[in-house]
């Protein structure tokens, strides 16, 4: 018995990635914000709840964020 | 004045597009593009939009980034966040309003483009009726009357009149015929009315004339112009200097005993940052697009319209743009002893294929005078005009060559053919040119018989319109293939400021060339083949719709009334644009002023600033709604200034640019003083604070 070729067409994991990039951001601004929040919390001596840190360090690197893409749009702005 | 308004209402345009739901499509077209993947292509309402989801995550939850002091923050900032969503679906909107404009008129083109069959011609020289869509360039077909011309081609047999108001407005039919530069391209769509012809197919399916046009008016080829760039570069560095201030405020703030949320924070970002002008911005360009189809000209790109407002030198054909296209025989000028009669009969005979308006008054004066066609014209050989030439007549069955044209061309001719130049000729030559006329010389074989004197007259206004460019610095220079005599009477009467006499088309080419060494950019008008090279090498070409292909391909517009005077009102279009934008950024930056001393006083009032609140605004939650809703009804406000553009006013760029300063610069720095005052007065009355 000849096995069929399976007509289902994979896409190699690394080239999926690279076409979905906005998740990649999220993921990678909430991994860093893991570490961000604890700092957050420490900094302002206990004031602030570990929600409160933890969405004042999201806050943060969204503006870190928005820099970059200001950034971005200055040196390429024929991409946009 | 009288004469300005009846030449505009005289104007024809391209199918209108219904205005009927235009606003509910642009309002829909608002919400859709609130997707990010959208909004991020507008750097300054990006910010708005990432500013709202935040004041929004703060109205749901208040004390999400810290405790907060106020009372009752979740109904200040939901109003934050309503009025910040509504600044954000008005500048959608503006965007929005423009491109339905272009996509009306992109429907009303593609209403006129149906399917039809064509009468393919097969290689044994039999016809097979297939589908217009399969069609390709270089296919033949035959169109007969009452058929809808099936592709844009070239015809290469027969003669039919062609019904061309799908695409012009105009309805009188148009002659089409094999050989002539001007009357041998057809347009698919168009209707052929009698006659037939054979049309050899010059585009592909989906590229035609009305494909490009629809292309262009939907604004699917839109492509940020360099003008667009630089400024989206501008606000890009606001922006981002804004967004520093307003990141590290509430470490000053924290210092100074006067915490601030950041709902406050983010309301004093979204107005400081440039929202007038980034939520305007492509819908000054687009209605720029837009402003240029509404004339009846197809643009290729934004970056044509735009390059019009940067022309420096215009280069224009004498006939049709500064005098009136059709030049008529005055009067005859026997030479050489000969008399006024054998001079009528011999234009009369070099005049009988010759189709032009001039060829036709050549006939009718001769006909006056009482000459006549005394052989079968069925015989006789026609030969066409060129521009090498510069003659065109008629060859006779018993060998004898007539003919007529520029004056040194017949010299050239006779002495070709071993005649003398009677020395009366330059007197008369030198007469008509000192008139203004054009002399045009006629001769049988080595004998010249006289001189025909055509009338040119100059188009009424035309002088008036070139002082006008030159306040605005723009230079004028008219070509002719007339001589240096009637040239230079032509170009003082009409008050250009440089002019080619005995112009050939490549004179065109190096008069640009010349021009863009010199750091210029140069705008012309062209129709013949010849002119595709000269279309090609200008920043703006502007090519007549009555053209050949290989114009309209070469150039970067496409007039459809065939009207090159035109040629200054795009510039005018272009100016109005660059004008327009301009004066909206400074407008939208001298904003900022009133705004800063609304906000920054409400947010520090604690810390004794409370001097600086010189509108004397009632509490500081009012000061901030305010400013940010005289935020959001600026932009509405400006919309129809945007789409219409800014009037335009022949003036220098020195006196432009103080007079839009003082209008837009300090207008822009009183007007929110005031409006920001009302709206408080109005916010504080219904009691929304």
């Amino acid at each position: 018995m000849t096995m069929q070729k399976s007509k289902l067409q994979f896409t190699p994991i690394k080239l999926h990635f690279s076409q979905q990039k906005i998740p990649i951001y999220f993921l990678t601004i909430l991994g860093i914000n893991l570490i961000l929040s604890p700092l957050v919390q420490a900094s302002t001596g206990g004031i602030l709840s570990r929600g409160q840190s933890y969405a004042l360090g999201l806050l943060g690197l969204v503006t870190v964020s928005l820099f970059v893409y200001l950034f971005v749009v200055i040196f390429q702005p024929e991409r946009f | 004045m009288l004469k300005k308004r009846l030449l505009r209402s005289e104007r024809r345009h391209t199918p209108k597009a219904k205005s009927k739901g235009l606003y509910s499509r642009a309002i829909k077209q608002a919400f859709v593009k609130l997707d990010p993947r959208i909004a991020i292509k507008n750097p300054v309402m990006f910010l708005v939009w990432i500013g709202t989801i935040v004041t929004a995550l703060v109205t749901i939850n208040p004390e999400l980034f810290g405790d907060i002091p106020d009372n009752n923050p979740r109904f200040f900032n939901g109003l934050i966040t309503l009025i910040l969503f509504v600044t954000l679906l008005f500048a959608n909107f503006a965007e929005a309003f423009a491109e339905g404009r272009g996509k009306a008129q992109a429907d009303a083109l593609r209403a006129t483009k149906t399917d039809t069959t064509a009468r393919k011609i097969l290689p044994d020289g039999s016809t097979s009726d297939v589908s217009s869509t399969s069609l390709k360039r270089g296919d033949q077909i035959k169109v007969i009357g009452g058929d809808i011309i099936p592709a844009d081609g070239e015809v290469l047999g027969g003669m039919a009149s062609v019904d061309e108001s799908a695409i012009t407005g105009e309805s009188a039919p148009v002659l089409k015929q094999p050989g002539t530069d001007i009357a041998s391209s057809v347009t698919g769509g168009t209707r052929i009315l009698s006659d037939e012809l054979l049309i050899r197919v010059t585009s592909d399916p989906g590229k035609g004339f009305i494909d490009r046009m629809i292309a262009l008016v939907e604004g699917a080829e839109r492509s940020k112009t360099p003008n667009e760039i630089a400024l989206t570069v501008l606000l890009a560095v606001l922006t981002e200097v804004f967004l520093i201030v307003i990141a590290t405020l509430p470490a000053i703030a924290n210092y100074v005993n006067s915490p601030v949320s950041i709902a406050v924070l983010i309301a004093l970002l979204v107005a400081l940052i440039p929202t007038t002008i980034g939520g305007l911005l492509s819908a000054i360009g687009i209605a720029g697009m837009d402003r240029v189809a509404q004339f009846n000209v197809i643009a290729t790109s934004g970056r044509a319209v735009e390059a019009c407002g940067d022309i420096n030198t215009l280069v224009l054909d004498k006939t049709g743009t500064i005098t009136l296209g059709n030049r008529l025989a005055d009067e005859f000028i026997p030479v050489n002893g000969h008399s006024l009669e054998q001079v009528a009969q011999i234009a009369l005979v070099s005049s009988i294929f010759d189709e032009t308006p001039e060829g036709r008054s050549i006939i009718n004066l001769a006909e006056k005078l009482g000459a006549k066609v005394n052989f079968d014209p069925n015989t006789a050989n026609g030969i066409e005009f060129s521009a090498r030439t510069r003659m065109s007549g008629t060859d006779l069955t018993n060998g004898q060559e007539i003919r007529k044209g520029a004056v040194d061309a017949i010299k050239g001719f006779v002495r070709s053919r071993g005649g003398q130049i009677p020395s009366d000729l330059n007197n008369a030559y030198e007469s008509i040119s000192r008139l203004g006329g054009t002399p045009l010389a006629v001769c049988q074989g080595e004998e010249i018989y006289g001189v025909i004197y055509l009338k040119d007259i100059i188009k009424p206004g035309i002088k008036e319109r070139f002082d006008q460019l030159r306040r605005m610095g723009i230079r004028t220079i008219m070509l002719t293939g007339d001589n240096q005599i009637t040239a230079s009477v032509i170009a003082q009467e009409a008050g250009v400021d440089d002019f080619i006499a005995e112009a050939t088309p490549e004179d065109k080419i190096e008069v640009i060339r010349a021009e863009q060494a010199k750091g210029k950019l140069v705008a012309m008008t062209g129709d013949g083949t010849n002119d595709a090279p000269a279309l090609a090498q200008a920043n703006v070409g502007v090519a007549m719709n009555s053209g050949t292909q290989a114009a309209k391909e070469a150039a970067n517009m496409v007039d459809l009334d065939s009207d090159p005077t035109k040629l200054i009102d795009i510039v005018t279009i272009g100016k109005q644009l660059l004008i327009t934008r301009g004066a909206l950024t400074t407008f939208s930056i001298a904003n900022d002023i009133a705004k800063y001393f609304a906000i920054i006083p409400a947010m520090f009032a604690s810390v004794g600033i409370g001097s600086l609140n010189i509108m004397g605004l009632a509490s500081s939650q009012s000061a901030i709604l305010s400013a940010l809703i005289y935020n959001a009804l600026i932009i509405p406000a400006l919309i129809p200034l945007a789409l219409k553009g800014i009037k335009f006013r022949p003036l220098t760029a020195d006196q432009l640019l103080q007079r839009n300063i003082f209008i837009y610069g300090l207008g822009g720095v009183i007007a929110p003083f005031i409006a920001i005052k009302i709206i408080d007065l109005f916010v504080t009355a219904v009691g929304f604070v």
